[in-house]
């Protein structure tokens, strides 16, 4: 029965540390979402042109091919 | 709604995950005394086998969103590599945490540096771990892409070496009890179930997962974006 228990508090901790996990995620997403929101409504950016990275990337290996 | 989909994912690996522990502990049948040192901790397995195919997954999904970044420069890949990295990381430190606890009660110590699968599974968790805080530290870029996408690209050369490292050199790590490839496996019909429970539970609970933090990636590149046009940027 002791080891039972001694396994039952290493879940117990596992699980507290998986719903934190989710809920801090789960929660970020939502408050990146709501401030989006409000940014891209008073500028009206297209969401096409999200990863300015990989639009440099791409038009940098464009250049080049071009040069 | 359809933007709820990764939350609805998330609430039924959970649930499932709640289940498995909860047939693992109560309704899945002890091991033969005299088979194991620590009979109960062997219930830790409902746990560790499930977390491990989970953190196999997403290393899958951090070589593919790497090969994706590296040759074809495609955003979506870059979303994938973070998503990949973060549940590899969360992944691979639930398996070797329940590792570790099942190792002090069975061996009578958490860890063998001589054993093989272990230390192969250790190097890939501290590959992601290395992946989620060097994607923190440095400034998103080109480079900084590159780097940590050519990482995980040679990295996952571990995955298919931890899988088969037991069936070459089995030093502590016990072999495989499903898929052994010869009587198929040492497994009770109602243990096999509840671990079958953990495995999808886990797949769905870690796809919500991949698919939230892909989100937030995006959201970020679409918040940064902006933040740069409403400060007089492109």
């Amino acid at each position: 029965m002791e080891g039972t228990n001694y396994l039952t508090v290493a879940y117990l901790g596992m699980i507290a540390a998986l719903a934190i996990w989710t809920w801090t995620v789960v929660v970020r997403s939502r408050s990146i979402e709501t401030r989006l929101e409000a940014v891209e409504s008073s500028i009206g950016i297209d969401v096409s042109q999200a990863d300015a990275i990989a639009t440099q990337s791409t038009d940098g290996t464009q250049d080049d091919s071009t040069v | 709604m359809r933007r709820r989909i990764p939350e609805v994912f998330l609430g039924i690996g959970f649930i499932g995950i709640m289940s498995t522990l909860f047939l693992g502990l109560n309704w899945a049948p002890s091991v033969s005394i005299d088979a194991f040192e620590s009979p109960a901790a062997q219930r830790i397995f409902y746990w560790h086998v499930p977390s491990a195919w989970a953190a196999f997954i997403a290393f899958g999904v951090l070589f593919v969103g790497s090969a994706l970044w590296f040759f074809k420069r495609s955003p979506f890949g870059w979303r994938l590599h973070v998503a990949g990295t973060e549940a590899g990381l969360a992944c691979g430190l639930m398996t070797v945490w329940s590792g570790c606890v099942w190792g002090a009660a069975e061996w009578g110590t958490p860890w063998d540096w001589t054993d093989v699968r272990l230390n192969t599974f250790g190097l890939l968790t501290l590959l992601a771990l290395f992946l989620v805080l060097g994607r923190q530290s440095q400034p998103d870029g080109v480079e900084t892409r590159d780097t940590f996408s050519t990482f995980g690209l040679y990295g996952f050369v571990l995955v298919p070496f931890t899988y088969i490292a037991t069936r070459i050199w089995q030093i502590r790590h016990p072999g495989p009890v499903i898929g052994a490839g010869d009587d198929g496996g040492s497994l009770q019909s109602s243990m096999a179930l509840v671990l079958l429970i953990g495995a999808l539970s886990f797949t769905i609970f870690i796809i919500g997962h991949m698919m939230i933090s892909m989100r937030i990636t995006h959201l970020e590149q679409r918040l940064e974006h902006a933040q740069k046009r409403l400060d007089g940027g492109n």
